[in-house]
């Protein structure tokens, strides 16, 4: 319990420190890293824990982003209202495609949720009235008590919180029965469906919930570049994120963060090698598939610091 | 005499030009371990896969306390009481012996998702009650040591055992065990017969076991049905079984059969 709490004020001094110690573009990129490991722990839960393979995640950041910026250009519903609304829906959205795991699975699965993305990548195209179609539209700002936000750093109050907090209560769920059972239906659907579980149910509810993580990724995102257009959410995008998902490790939440992380300052550091950095890529994901199959979370013993922690509340708990 | 607990009522079972099951009828007795046996290729996996939801019957249904289970899905034929192991263990290989355990458990110690995702004392109870109960359930079968195991390294004997753990996690009433002692070492089998036995006098349980250890079925069973080729061709006591003509002939072949009843 202790060191819970060494941790807490440690994680909460950090977050009011980091503002004063970086510069806004760098806060600005702790905010893209902060959404996108979001967009990517969504695929952590139905396809590394829930072992469903799925291509349809950038679909779902499209939704959620264009979802929430048409509400408010047509309808003047504020950002904050309707970024959350509009997940509600995508996840619902997400639930449906998920019950298609009843007839698909595998490769097949891979490739329904890949035309999925297709599908929603042409309907922003085509419904250029609400859209813009291909060129896109612009994304009103993100107002809050009159005040918009903008810089780095104010949407640095905005998004990392929240990302925290959707992370925390990701891995307190994994921790909990509904991880057991994802990860149950991943290791044998058939003893899972004999222990009582129902698994389509189950499955479906692990897209919704990449569904609606991804849409709330997609929002937030909508209001980090300001700017929406269909190229940005093809299936390209979508395996980036699947490739993020591996190389952080497919397994762990900590895996998303990681790998976004990697993903998003390696650029930064290959400056000069800018034009190879889809061969960079590739190599690292075919390497860590090869090597790492667990991820670069894998390197980092969790399961080691869980047990110190759990140990110490266990410990203060008996005293 | 007594209702049955799991009837099954003239079940036959195709796939596509081969009957697996034909025309099998059985009555299972509450609070008694009963006993398929037959060759291999008999349809005694066939048999338990009808009854727990994983084939449907092509004709005949299964009735459990009166109610039908044809065409409820396995998850529901389990909620209302029936849990089985597999043959070739299903286990979750990755998580320890534990939580294995614990899939079966959660149902009966669930507080709800908003408990569960923000870890609330609430949750916190009741997975501290859910260690409690798994872990009692480890010490019946004896691998009280083994929780934090990961159920993939376990020798095969404590898999299966944990296998029947992770069954009766669910609360059954009935007990599906597919062949549990098949690649048993002799003590082993002494092990599993000693659990058996404590879950019928003790727990009140009824069991359904398919095995071909004989040494097992023998020592446990109250009836014993016997397959072959999709047919039911004896049911009786273990005494009966045993000095069956037809099921030696099934067994051993036509001229043992004579051999032994003259």
């Amino acid at each position: 319990m202790r060191l819970r709490i060494i941790f807490s004020v440690l994680g909460i001094a950090m977050f009011f420190l980091i503002p004063k110690l970086f510069a806004d573009y760098n806060l600005y990129q702790f905010c893209l890293i902060a959404v996108t490991s979001l967009i990517v722990l969504g695929l952590v839960i139905v396809t590394g824990i829930a072992g469903q393979i799925s291509l349809g995640q950038s679909a779902f950041v499209a939704l959620g982003g264009y979802g929430a910026a048409i509400l408010a250009t047509n309808w003047g519903v504020p950002l904050w209202l309707g970024i959350p609304l509009v997940a509600v829906l995508v996840a619902t959205v997400g639930f449906l495609l998920g019950l298609m795991t009843l007839r698909v699975e595998g490769h097949y699965l891979a490739l329904t949720t890949m035309a999925f993305t297709a599908i929603v990548q042409l309907a922003l195209v085509h419904a250029d009235a609400v859209t813009g179609g291909a060129a896109g539209m612009p994304v009103p700002s993100f107002e809050l008590f009159g005040k918009s936000l903008s810089t780095g750093a104010e949407l640095y109050y905005l998004i990392v919180p929240i990302t925290a907090l959707l992370f925390i209560v990701v891995i307190n769920l994994n921790n909990s029965r509904t991880g057991r059972v994802f990860a149950a239906i991943r290791q044998s659907e058939i003893a899972a469906e004999a222990m009582g579980v129902n698994i389509l149910v189950y499955k479906a509810s692990a897209f919704a919930a990449s569904a609606f993580l991804g849409a709330i990724g997609g929002g937030l995102l909508a209001i980090l570049v300001t700017y929406l257009d269909p190229a940005q959410f093809g299936i390209t995008q979508t395996v980036y994120y699947l490739a993020i998902a591996v190389v952080g490790g497919l397994l762990s939440p900590f895996g998303a963060i990681i790998g976004t992380t990697v993903f998003v300052f390696l650029p930064e550091f290959l400056q000069t090698f800018q034009t190879y950095l889809g061969l960079v890529f590739g190599i690292m994901l075919l390497g860590f598939i090869v090597l790492r199959p667990k991820g670069l979370a894998s390197l980092i013993d969790i399961e080691n610091l869980k047990k110190i922690v759990f140990k110490s509340r266990r410990e203060s708990v008996g005293s | 005499m007594e209702a049955n607990i799991l009837g099954v009522n003239n079940v036959t079972v195709q796939f596509g030009g081969i009957i697996a099951l034909s025309d099998v009828s059985l009555e299972v007795t509450p609070g008694t371990i009963h006993a398929v046996i037959g060759p291999n290729g008999a349809g005694k996996s066939t048999l338990l896969n009808v009854i727990s939801g994983i084939y449907s019957a092509t004709k005949g249904d299964v009735s459990f306390e009166g109610e039908r289970l044809s065409g409820l899905a396995g998850h529901e034929i389990n909620a209302k009481g029936v849990a089985r192991t597999f043959q070739n263990t299903e286990l979750f290989k990755e998580m320890t012996a534990l939580e294995n355990v614990k899939v079966g458990l959660d149902r009966f110690h669930a507080c709800g998702v908003i408990n569960s995702a923000l870890h609330t004392k609430q949750w916190k109870k009741s997975d501290a009650e859910a260690d409690e109960a798994a872990r009692e359930l480890l010490k019946l079968v004896g691998l009280g040591d083994d929780e934090t195991s990961s159920a993939g390294i376990l020798p095969f004997g404590k898999q299966r055992r944990l296998e029947i753990a992770r069954a009766l996690a669910t609360r059954p009433k009935l007990l599906l065990l597919d062949e549990p002692a098949a690649g048993l070492r002799a003590a082993e089998v002494e092990d599993l017969i000693a659990i058996l036995r404590e879950l019928k006098t003790n727990q009140g349980l009824t069991i359904l076991i398919i095995d071909h250890v004989m040494a097992l079925v023998m020592a446990i069973s109250d009836r014993i049905s016997v397959l072959n080729f999709g047919h039911k061709i004896a049911d009786g006591a273990p005494k009966e079984i045993r000095e069956s003509a037809e099921v030696i002939k099934a067994y051993l072949g036509e001229k043992a059969a004579d051999a032994y009843s003259t």
